[in-house]
């Protein structure tokens, strides 16, 4: 599904690199979680696979164009925003030329139906990034690629959230890429780990990571 | 009143004014480019004053000169990245710079403050049927992109990833931002074509509705706004352009006034309720 080889990436184009000669097989199915600490070109490596950044060196190959991507929550419109769960969805179903079928079934999936009427602003967080993660179900894309999805959301829309990611990577085959905050969630639910620390790539098993950082 | 022809047109120019400029003012607001309309509606006298020079009609020289502005200042976007208000800056001053050059150069026989304040009388046949004429294509280009500049807006990426092309949108809605500002310089003048594409969707923002009822909304206020400052202007014998943002200043007070009076008696029936 995803093939990165040899990666190198900086900002301005040359040493100090941000990302450095990393490798990285995504198969069909995994449930990748990509964790290190602020600054360790997280958000970076994902911009890079969704087509927003071109790599300084090295090859990034990405089997699919059609892409379900979840942004963290800061990053999309005000709260203020005038548009409704409905509008937001809807528009995007447009833009994508999917069926109205496409976007009820998204909404029952994380369970906003019947607020359709309802201001993305008046949303609780948790509620707002499920809204996020129903545009990224529309339509079921083969891969969706997550920015921290659990950031600032109380844990019972944590437990939703991962309980439906795990569901579709598990029995819909959906390949999931989530940069992660949240330990916990990632050993719980993802099949492979992808640590990022240095500039430089690791990837293992949730077993092996909590091995390697359990001290 | 709308014996006379002038008032006519003025009337034909209005109403089409009032549907499309909230239709582009919604996202100039929304996506943080108020200052861009009163950028763009200033470099459109250069367009005026240019046109007047060389004897070409001044609405169709308006929406030439502001859709280069336009486009230029997406243009400018790639070099100044972190610093887009100096785009602004320097659009102004090509803008205003060629207005006061023409307009000090005394080469010009008709007088441009009927352009700055908006002039009911000036609204000829052959400038309402050069509105008709990018109405159309505004509300068609419009019509085109509601969908993607919705989403531009709200989340550039996620529509980048829908397949949007960004970029060429942007560039598109430059376009159309020149189109809209170039049919108001007539009714409301260079002014305060800013104002008229910001005032009346602020005022629909109160109402904390969804886009498509937003949009309703400014359409309302911005007909009501130069409806009825149209009709005063003649009965007042002033030029329309200040007191049609007077009015949209005076509709958004009222929503303001009538939206918290809401709030506060929900609030007390909410308490009052055991």
């Amino acid at each position: 599904m995803i093939d990165i080889s040899s990666l190198f990436f900086s900002y301005s184009d040359s040493p100090p690199w941000l990302l450095h000669d990393l490798d990285l097989r995504v198969r069909p199915g995994d449930y990748i979680s990509v964790l290190g600490d602020n600054g360790s070109g997280k958000s970076t490596l994902i911009r890079i696979l969704l087509g927003f950044l071109e790599p300084t060196r090295g090859n990034v190959r990405v089997d699919t164009k059609d892409i379900g991507y979840v942004p963290q929550r800061r990053d999309v419109g005000d709260r203020d925003f005038p548009l409704t769960v409905y509008e937001a969805l809807n528009t995007f179903r447009r833009l994508k030329k999917l069926s109205p079928d496409d976007l009820k079934s998204a909404l029952q999936h994380v369970d906003l139906t019947g607020r359709e009427a309802e201001l993305i602003g008046s949303l609780s967080g948790g509620q707002q990034q499920k809204l996020l993660i129903a545009r990224a179900l529309m339509g079921d894309p083969p891969l969706i690629i997550l920015d921290e999805p659990s950031t600032g959301i109380d844990p019972a829309s944590q437990k939703d959230i991962y309980e439906l990611l795990s569901h579709m990577s598990k029995v819909h085959g959906t390949t999931i890429i989530s940069v992660e905050h949240n330990i916990e969630a990632a050993m719980a639910n993802s099949t492979r780990i992808y640590h990022l620390a240095g500039g430089s790539g690791h990837i293992c098993t949730p077993a092996q990571y909590m091995a390697e950082h359990t001290p | 009143m709308f014996q006379y022809q002038f008032m006519q047109n003025a009337l034909v120019a209005s109403l089409i004014i009032g549907i499309l400029s909230p239709g582009i003012g919604i996202f100039l607001v929304l996506r943080r480019q108020a200052m861009i309309g009163d950028t763009l509606s200033h470099a459109s006298l250069a367009g005026v004053t240019l046109g007047l020079l060389t004897g070409h009609n001044p609405v169709l020289t308006a929406f030439l000169f502001t859709a280069v502005s336009g486009a230029l200042i997406e243009y400018l976007r790639l070099t100044f990245r972190r610093y887009s208000e100096l785009i602004l800056a320097v659009v102004l001053a090509l803008g205003v710079g060629t207005a006061i050059t023409v307009i000090s150069s005394g080469q010009l026989s008709v007088n441009a403050e009927q352009f700055l304040f908006g002039s009911i009388l000036t609204v000829s046949r052959l400038d309402l049927y050069i509105i008709i004429g990018l109405a159309v294509i505004s509300f068609l280009m419009l019509g085109f992109l509601y969908n993607q500049l919705i989403y531009i807006t709200y989340d550039a990426d996620a529509a980048k990833i829908a397949g949007v092309r960004v970029r060429l949108i942007n560039y598109a809605f430059s376009v159309l931002v020149a189109s809209v500002i170039s049919m108001m310089i007539r009714i409301v003048g260079v002014m305060v074509i800013g104002s008229m594409l910001t005032l009346p969707v602020a005022a629909a923002m109160q109402l904390g509705k969804g886009f498509r009822k937003t949009l309703f909304w400014s359409v309302i206020f911005s007909l009501i706004e130069l409806i009825l400052g149209l009709i005063l202007s003649f009965y007042l014998n002033i030029a329309p352009g200040g007191f049609t943002a007077l009015l949209a200043v005076a509709v958004l007070l009222i929503v303001m006034a009538v939206m918290r009076v809401q709030t506060a008696l929900a609030r007390y029936r909410a308490r009052s309720t055991p």
